[in-house]
């Protein structure tokens, strides 16, 4: 088991702590009826910070009235877990047995290599963390190194440093264009036609998408890319993990959802028109990559 | 379109959510059972053959996009697709579909057209998918790649000149019962499971049989856990049933107790709702009101699957209160590990449900007794509750056909390493290893020779290649030095070093070691320390450290032994066992190791001196730019020469050379 020492930087804490812990009093809250969800409640806020700071693990603890020992003895515990920040991209390379008998170890003497770094660390330009897993479970594939999401099967060491290269680019970005799955579209309301492209904040150097959202009685604005298969978000009010926001038309305020629900979380799909015929529905819920491009 | 269960078959039909009806699987699959009318059966009949795909209006294309079609490019294989078919306007339905198993094919795309059979072609290249699709949409069988096609379905017509699926030597040796929905129905969709007689046995069990009789059933079957312990599941789910308790509780163990299998991750992913179904049963059976699916973090697709497959069997209400209008209430969580592999075994998996550090507990009290909340519990692994479906739906009989006297029905493996078919395998048991590595998976790749199978992940131990006729079930495998394990099977060639593998297990058990247990914390880092040793080179030894490693070579049957016999739980006592089977087949291995210095293998790599060949070095100096240790000397277009003394025996030289000059020794 890794056992990181609890060295969180000041300044990393310092500067969010106020809405931070707020967030964590949310997660606490909705797991509140969940028997023994502390694993899942320190998965969440890992998946918002990135890592487990301090100051965290302490609410966590006050909030439900366990010793900070456990909750520390749990964060340490499991691998999945980390004190320290990770970087911006975090390449996890598989050492299960069929990786290992395939070459995955010189593959990871690579990375380091490449990196500077050893397994389990951050370079120093907070760039890039390595880390190893027992499986991934695509052994008959091996030697897989994951790289931001991403899966790459049979892995050589002489494709490492090309690796390296498009994950520092962005798999999404420019390289994003050439992915077979990705591609531009423009869409408009299916209530008032309007169009729903913005051109004045553009996200992967395209116009955005722009929606109305709401939250809890709290209203905002949503930019999505309108690159097909990218993920880039900008909105101006958080939705937490796994919140199902409703989406809005920003022209006539009509909602944008409509049934049937995502097949992946049953949250409510939000329609849109594609120009050229078709409707794009994405799913509402936070975090739920799930989106349909019907063309007809 | 609209999900099966949201649909009323007619006006007369009374159906809704809050109406639970004991008859609903089978009034969805074939008509109504409350009113008679031929239309509405018609109906319900064109409706299963569509979704069986036995009557497909529109062409339908099948791409499997399971982790390792992921991994292997069939997210993009996808896209191009739909994307081409957009352009076209052409009309075909895309779907996703879980894993066929055949990973090396991956990406697999089928095509099936209206009124002919289902087309199954693999690899297909991003680039090459658009022109697949055009010719089989154009009536005509692709000339390549095409693995086979599947067999009739009613009044299907054949293709002319294509080879059957399950002829191909990959899936004829299999007997697929679990696996036979992989891969071949789309997962996200709760009506094609349906329609394929998806729910029936629970059904049947919650309306026609009492929960002593279902676990009479699954005994009689001879069901044994495929988790690896081989314990009779009938046993295990009776004796939670006569425990008394208010609450009692069925853990799913879906943490793939294996690092090289990825059995649980496959069938999730492809076939969630049969896990669920199992899950159900099993529950029904020993009376818990509340389910748990333990499951890897690691597996984001097979979590979003099983998600989806809960709350559909929600909607559906085949899970929540009263189901089926039975009486019966479940409630199915799902929680995620965090990456712990000693959460595998049943104590620690506990502790970490109750959201603790995943550490073991003495048994007994066995779990079954009490276990998760201080509640009689059951732990069935997925593969186990992947069979209990259709025990109850065919009978303990039919189960028992199959397999051997004490090993009943067939068990999956997932066969990687160096073999040409790599993929998820599902045999009938008493099936011998050579028939899976040689037959199903077509051999050792490369055409080199095998050296041995290992079997059972870090708790299991090496089949050396003499004793390959070895039938798979569990009594035999421990005549080998091996054990059942989880289902990895992982094939080793002439390439690989056995002491390096021990080396390996034990570096991942001694990692993985909870730390509760002295024997195991303490004595699985000595036991890595003494491999460490005997595989590292010797240059600048000290005294002492030589005498470290005499004391630790003569010691590591010993200590072995003794960590096998105190260790706390089942991680701990089956930590030495790839030692143990290594040393016990390959004992000559570890001398050339100890005595000679050398790995006959050449993988350890600080026992390796590279040597380049003066008559075929034609000095290109490839090799010296590549040497990170700056060991390789000579001048262009003359022969070059390694200095040992400076060598780190990387192989990097070896790696770059095209001429084959750098020899290993």
């Amino acid at each position: 088991m890794t056992r990181d020492t609890a060295a969180t930087q000041p300044a990393e804490a310092g500067g969010l702590e106020g809405v931070d812990l707020e967030c964590v009093r949310e997660i606490l809250h909705q797991h509140q009826h969940d028997r023994g969800g502390l694993i899942a409640v320190l998965e969440e806020v890992q998946a918002r910070y990135g890592h487990l700071p301090e100051a965290v693990l302490r609410t966590v603890a006050e909030e439900t009235g366990r010793p900070l020992v456990d909750v520390y003895g749990v964060a340490t515990f499991y691998r999945f877990f980390t004190l320290k920040p990770r970087g911006k991209h975090l390449v996890c390379a598989c050492l299960g047995t069929a990786c290992h008998v395939r070459g995955a170890p010189r593959i990871v003497e690579e990375f380091e290599r490449q990196l500077r770094i050893q397994r389990g660390e951050t370079t120093p330009d907070k760039q890039f963390t390595l880390e190893t897993v027992n499986c991934l479970g695509a052994c008959a594939l091996g030697p897989v190194v994951v790289i931001d999401g991403r899966y790459f099967s049979k892995v050589r060491r002489s494709r490492v440093q090309q690796l390296l290269d498009d994950a520092v680019k962005g798999f999404g970005g420019g390289d994003l264009r050439e992915d077979g799955r990705v591609f531009p579209i423009e869409v408009s309301c299916p209530r008032c036609n309007h169009s729903l492209m913005d051109a004045a904040a553009p996200i992967d150097g395209l116009p955005a998408i722009r929606l109305s959202l709401s939250l809890v009685g709290r209203h905002g604005r949503l930019r999505l890319s309108s690159l097909y298969g990218s993920d880039h978000v900008s909105a101006d009010q958080d939705v937490p993990e796994g919140q199902v926001a409703g989406f809005f038309c920003p022209h006539c305020h009509g909602p944008l959802d409509t049934s049937p629900d995502c097949p992946d979380c049953q949250a409510p799909m939000a329609s849109l028109l594609v120009r050229g015929g078709g409707v794009l529905r994405i799913c509402s819920r936070r975090g739920c990559k799930n989106r349909v491009l019907d063309l007809t | 379109m609209a999900r099966m269960v949201d649909e009323r078959c007619c006006d007369r039909c009374w159906h809704g959510p809050s109406r639970p009806c004991p008859d609903r699987i089978a009034c969805l699959v074939d008509g109504p059972v409350c009113h008679a009318s031929d239309a509405c059966r018609q109906a319900a009949a064109e409706r299963a053959a569509r979704l069986r795909r036995q009557a497909v209006a529109r062409p339908a294309i099948l791409v499997g996009t399971g982790t390792c079609g992921l991994a292997a490019g069939a997210g993009r294989v996808l896209a191009a697709l739909r994307r081409h078919l957009a352009g076209r306007n052409a009309e075909a339905d895309v779907v996703e579909v879980g894993c066929i198993g055949l990973c090396t094919a991956e990406p697999i795309v089928d095509i099936q057209l209206p009124g002919r059979t289902r087309l199954s072609c693999g690899p297909v290249a991003e680039d090459k998918a658009a022109a697949l699709a055009d010719a089989v949409l154009a009536g005509r069988a692709p000339p390549e790649n095409i693995l086979g096609q599947h067999r009739p379905a009613g009044a299907q017509q054949v293709w002319a000149g294509v080879p059957w699926l399950d002829e191909h030597p990959f899936f004829a040796p299999q007997t697929r019962r679990v696996l036979a929905n992989c891969g071949v129905i789309d997962p996200s969709s709760m009506d094609e499971y349906l329609v394929r007689g998806g729910y029936r046995a629970f059904a049947g069990a919650l309306r026609s049989r009492t929960p002593a009789e279902v676990c009479e059933m699954v005994e009689e079957s001879g069901l044994r856990g495929r988790g690896g312990g081989g314990f009779p599941t009938g046993l295990k789910w009776k004796g939670a049933l006569g425990a008394p308790a208010e609450q009692k509780y069925l853990v799913c163990n879906a943490d793939e107790g294996d690092p090289g299998a990825f059995m649980d991750r496959a069938l999730i992913e492809g076939d969630p709702h049969r896990v669920l179904e199992g899950m159900a049963v099993a529950a029904y059976a020993i009376g818990a009101t509340k389910a748990y699916v333990y499951i890897r973090a690691e597996y984001p697709l097979a979590v979003r699957r099983l998600a989806g497959a809960v709350h559909q069997a929600e909607a559906a209400g085949l899970l929540g209160t009263n189901v089926l209008d039975s009486g019966f209430n479940l409630q199915v969580a799902i929680k995620k590990g965090a990456g712990a592999f000693v959460c595998g075994e049943e104590t620690a998996l506990i502790a970490s449900v109750e959201g603790r550090r995943g550490m073991p507990r003495p048994r007994p009290p066995f779990p079954a007794v009490r276990g998760l909340f201080e509640r009689p519990t059951v732990i069935n692994s997925v593969e186990t509750l992947a069979n209990v479906p259709e025990i109850i739906a065919r009978g303990p009989e039919w189960f028992a056909a199959v397999g051997t006297a004490a090993s009943k029905g067939t068990k999956v493996f997932a066969l990687s390493g160096n073999v040409a078919r790599t993929g998820l395998v599902e045999v009938a048991m008493g099936t011998t290893i050579r028939r899976i590595v040689f037959d199903v998976g077509g051999g050792i790749a490369g055409g080199k020779g095998c050296k041995a199978v290992h079997i059972g992940g870090p708790s299991g131990g090496c089949i050396p290649a003499e004793h390959i006729d070895v039938r798979v079930d569990y009594e035999s495998l421990k005549t080998v030095g091996a054990a059942m394990g989880s289902g990895g099977l992982v094939v080793m060639d002439e390439d690989t070093c056995m002491v390096d593998v021990a080396r390996f297990f034990m570096d991942f058990i001694q990692r993985e070691s909870c730390g509760k247990c002295i024997p195991c914390r303490e004595g699985t880092r000595r036991m890595l320390e003494i491999l460490q040793r005997i595989t590292r080179g010797r240059r600048g030894e000290s005294g002492l450290e030589a005498l470290q490693r005499f004391q630790g070579v003569m010691y590591l049957a010993r200590l072995a032994e003794v960590i096998k016999d105190t260790s706390l739980c089942g991680l701990g006592q089956a930590a030495p066992n790839p030692v143990l089977s290594t040393l016990r087949h390959f004992r000559p291995e570890y001398e050339a190791h100890i005595y000679e210095r050398r790995c006959p293998a050449g993988v350890c790599r600080e026992l390796l001196s590279y040597r380049i060949d003066a008559d075929k070095c034609n000095g290109c100096t490839v090799c010296a730019s590549k040497c990170p240790a700056g060991a390789i000397m000579g001048a262009r277009e003359s022969p070059h020469y390694v200095v040992p003394d400076k060598c780190v025996g990387c192989g990097a030289c070896k790696e770059a050379c095209r001429f084959e000059a750098v020899v290993v020794e």
